[in-house]
């Protein structure tokens, strides 16, 4: 689920983030990503299970917002979410928002 | 010791089905669910490279043999018919801007012993988990 305000897009991933549904949401971002979009959030509060193929899809992402000069933030990443970036020491990689405050604040 | 095999074709939808058909036949031995997520992570993974390589991205058989101790470990092994891809499976945690790659790290991560065999035809993944007391259902 999208929700845009201004050049800002707050991407809210539910259930399972896996190979069924990364291409799809890949094609969907990249879409979204194409119009003026500067700053990225992906809300991961939600996500009960996540496999490698949802950690390349955020590395994908991370990639195409930073080498464009953008912003690309996880917002509050279930514990499973957590977990699995965890195993691939790539927690501390990515840019982590917790709590409505910082989300709230990431959106303007 | 408890055996039982599960099959299905190696679809993204269906090899997902599939891990979680195991887990579920094995939460009624296990207790611990935190353990059941790391099998179902280790067998989504594993099911996922048969998808991804095992048939030049076609689907084709799919099959998790799944071999129970109860009280003691679960060898899980998933298995394909496809050329197999024995030399050129990594166990290394690829750097961080790789977009793929880091199944087979995650499943070594979570196994007691993780291994790719090819045997009369089949590519069989090998995985192996002990589990305490405390994991299982008495």
């Amino acid at each position: 689920m999208l929700e845009r305000k201004d050049a800002v897009l707050l991407a809210k991933l539910t259930g399972e983030v896996t190979l069924d549904i990364t291409n799809d949401v890949k094609r969907t971002l990249n879409e979204e990503l194409g119009s003026g979009v500067e700053k990225l959030v992906m809300d991961l509060s939600n996500v009960d299970f996540m496999d490698s193929s949802g950690i390349g899809l955020l590395v994908s992402v991370n990639t195409r917002m930073r080498s464009g000069g953008k912003f690309f933030y996880l917002y509050n990443p279930s514990p499973q979410v957590e977990k699995t970036l965890n195993l691939v020491q790539l927690f501390s990689f990515f840019e982590i928002l917790s709590g409505e405050d910082e989300l709230q604040a990431a959106m303007v | 010791m408890i055996r039982r095999d599960f099959k299905a074709n190696s679809s993204p939808r269906e090899s997902r089905l599939l891990a979680k058909d195991v887990v579920e036949y094995l939460s009624a031995f296990i207790a611990d669910g935190e353990a059941l997520h790391d099998i179902d992570i280790m067998l989504t993974e594993a099911c996922a490279n048969v998808v991804r390589h095992a048939y030049g991205g076609k689907a084709g058989k799919l099959e998790v043999r799944l071999i129970v101790s109860p009280g003691e470990w679960v060898e899980l092994q998933v298995v394909d018919w496809g050329p197999g891809f024995v030399d050129g499976v990594r166990f290394e945690n690829p750097g961080p801007d790789s977009e793929g790659g880091r199944g087979m790290f995650i499943i070594s991560r979570l196994s007691n012993s993780c291994e790719v065999r090819q045997e009369a035809g089949e590519n069989i993944i090998f995985i192996h988990k002990d589990m305490g007391k405390s994991q299982w259902k008495s």
